[in-house]
């Protein structure tokens, strides 16, 4: 990656409040083509509000959000059109949930994308396959399990060929058994050279899956390093007793 | 995903056996209660002469059933036209009511305050009394028809409204985040979700409206209860009439509530859910 590429993301002093709570102090951040980037950090931190931000699902006091180089503006079809190019898996998964998987899947790349229903049914298929629910299609998420949901939803957010998927905190809803089936098709992704910000408290996935871990708290990025560095020698007081911590649970 | 309970659940506990004893005790008592009060009632007709011959015999004729049945063609189709008009102003008030404009939205809050205050016989004086003054020259379908619809569109934009809040917000967020503008949001993602959690009230409604079209004999519109009106002045039997015209009210309001139960039972559950049972 040379040094003068364009991030796919990046922020620049973002700041944001909710009252008088200070919850995003003035953070810069750049996610370079094909990285994967893990944000951790103790509860209330802020890393959703960091991760919403990015497609504007939160409003921001001031600052800039840019795709590719390119403003991401507050509202209007521009900033549709925009975040159909970022990715987001959430907590809740929120598939439509009036909706069967297959539709789903196309609703995005035929309202959005303009694409044939036939296409985009065939190419949801073909994702819903690579993610292992491809016999699902035709159910309603309710009869779905966790795992499989949040697999669907990550398939339903690749459907719109995004430059970046977010996830926040995407396996916290789960129980062990399916953490390990949604982070292996993370884990695939990454590996296809996806580029990703990805908000978890999995530590072991963040060790081996991240290239860059960012250490959060009470609104700041505090510390930012590669994962080996960052687990085995962290270099502030709080990131230190944020590891030392949750390696006790 | 937790599933939502429908809003039948939340009120509902189900009753224990104890208070299964008491609420069979409570129906026993009020059955007995309305047979006396029935028997109390009959007597009396029966008393007065109400049972006579003349009272009834019309009713023997295939005429007055089909004045009957024409009137209550009148009125179902004041009702469902009105319903109609009434879920289409509703609506537009409900998005008006959510709009980040503020003087859209002050102005949707003000009808829909104002719809929902003013009672219907008032509309309707309106429509019979000031409409045709403007030169605006209405049928007396439209003039029983259009203040109907036009009281109930307040309670329907609430109704709306609230099945809209009800929507968790993960949905519309998930539907935004992949490029769907706001509006494309509404109508693919929240507004089908609310319209499952309204149906109950909005039938209820429907409802209303058919009760409120029975002020159609104000504006001489030939409904069912103006018809009514005709046979009682034409036989001179304001008893026996009344009593079969209300049968008829009852058994639609009946049935509509049973389809409303039904819908209800339908939409709420999932299809994993329907198919089990
Ligand atoms: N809509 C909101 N209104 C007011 N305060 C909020 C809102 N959302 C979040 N906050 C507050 O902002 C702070 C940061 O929240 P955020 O959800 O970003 O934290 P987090 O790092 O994701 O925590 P967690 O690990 O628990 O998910 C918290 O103190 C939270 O209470
Ligand atoms: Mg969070």
């Amino acid at each position: 990656m040379t040094q003068n590429e364009v991030p796919i993301i990046e922020l620049k002093n973002i700041n944001k409040h909710f009252g008088d709570l200070h919850v995003l102090k003035d953070i810069s951040l750049k996610v370079n083509k094909g990285e994967v980037v893990v944000i951790i950090g103790p509860s209330g931190s802020g890393k959703s509000t960091l991760c919403r931000t990015i497609n504007r699902l939160e409003t921001i006091d001031s600052g800039q959000i840019l795709l590719e180089g390119v403003p991401i503006p507050e509202e209007g079809r521009q900033l549709a059109e925009l975040r159909s190019k970022i990715g987001m898996v959430f907590q809740a998964f929120n598939l439509f949930s009036h909706m069967t998987i297959i539709d789903n899947m196309t609703l995005a790349p035929v309202d959005v994308l303009k694409m044939p229903r036939r296409e985009a049914r065939e190419e949801a298929m073909k994702l819903l396959e690579r993610v292992g629910v491809a016999d699902q299609a035709k159910k309603v998420p309710a009869q779905l399990s966790g795992g499989q949901q949040q697999r669907a939803a990550i398939a339903r957010a690749l459907a719109m060929h995004p430059k970046v998927m977010l996830f926040d905190e995407p396996t916290s809803a789960l129980d062990p058994e399916m953490i390990g089936e949604v982070l292996n098709v993370m884990t695939e992704l990454a590996s296809d050279g996806m580029t990703m910000l990805i908000v978890t408290h999995e530590m072991n996935f963040a060790r081996h899956v991240a290239d860059r871990v960012i250490f959060m708290d009470s609104g700041s990025i505090v510390e930012q390093a590669d994962p080996e560095a960052f687990f085995s020698n962290p270099q502030t007081e709080r990131a230190k007793i944020f590891l030392e911590s949750i390696t006790r649970n | 995903m937790s599933k939502t309970p429908s809003i039948r659940d939340m009120l509902y506990e189900e009753p224990g056996p104890k208070t299964k004893k008491q609420i069979r005790v409570i129906t026993l008592f009020a059955i007995l209660l309305l047979a006396a009060l029935l028997a109390v009632v009959i007597r009396q007709f029966y008393i007065t002469g109400q049972f006579a011959p003349r009272y009834w015999y019309f009713f023997g004729r295939w005429t007055t059933w089909r004045f009957l049945g024409q009137g209550l063609l009148v009125t179902l189709e004041a009702a469902v036209t009105g319903s109609i008009i009434a879920f289409l102003l509703g609506f537009v008030l409900m998005r008006g009511k959510l709009q980040k404009n503020k003087i859209i939205r002050g102005a949707s809050v003000c009808l829909i305050e104002f719809t929902r205050g003013v009672p219907t016989l008032l509309f309707i004086y309106f429509f019979f009394l000031v409409v045709p003054q403007t030169g605006w020259k209405l049928s007396a379908f439209w003039k029983i028809t259009l203040p109907c619809a036009i009281s109930a569109c307040g309670v329907v934009a609430e109704a709306l409204r609230s099945g809209v809040n009800a929507v968790p917000k993960g949905q519309s967020e998930a539907a935004l985040s992949l490029g769907l503008t706001k509006t494309r949001t509404f109508y693919k993602v929240v507004f089908p979700q609310a319209i499952r959690f309204v149906i109950p009230s909005l039938i209820a409604e429907l409802v209303i409206v058919l009760k409120d079209t029975t002020f159609a004999y104000i504006v001489t519109c030939a409904d069912l209860m103006q018809n009514a009106k005709v046979l009682i002045s034409n036989y001179d039997a304001m008893l026996s009439v009344y009593l079969v015209v209300a049968l008829i009210y009852i058994l639609i309001n009946y049935l509509l509530n049973k389809l409303s139960d039904r819908l209800a039972d339908r939409l709420k559950q999932n299809p994993a859910e329907r198919s089990a049972a």
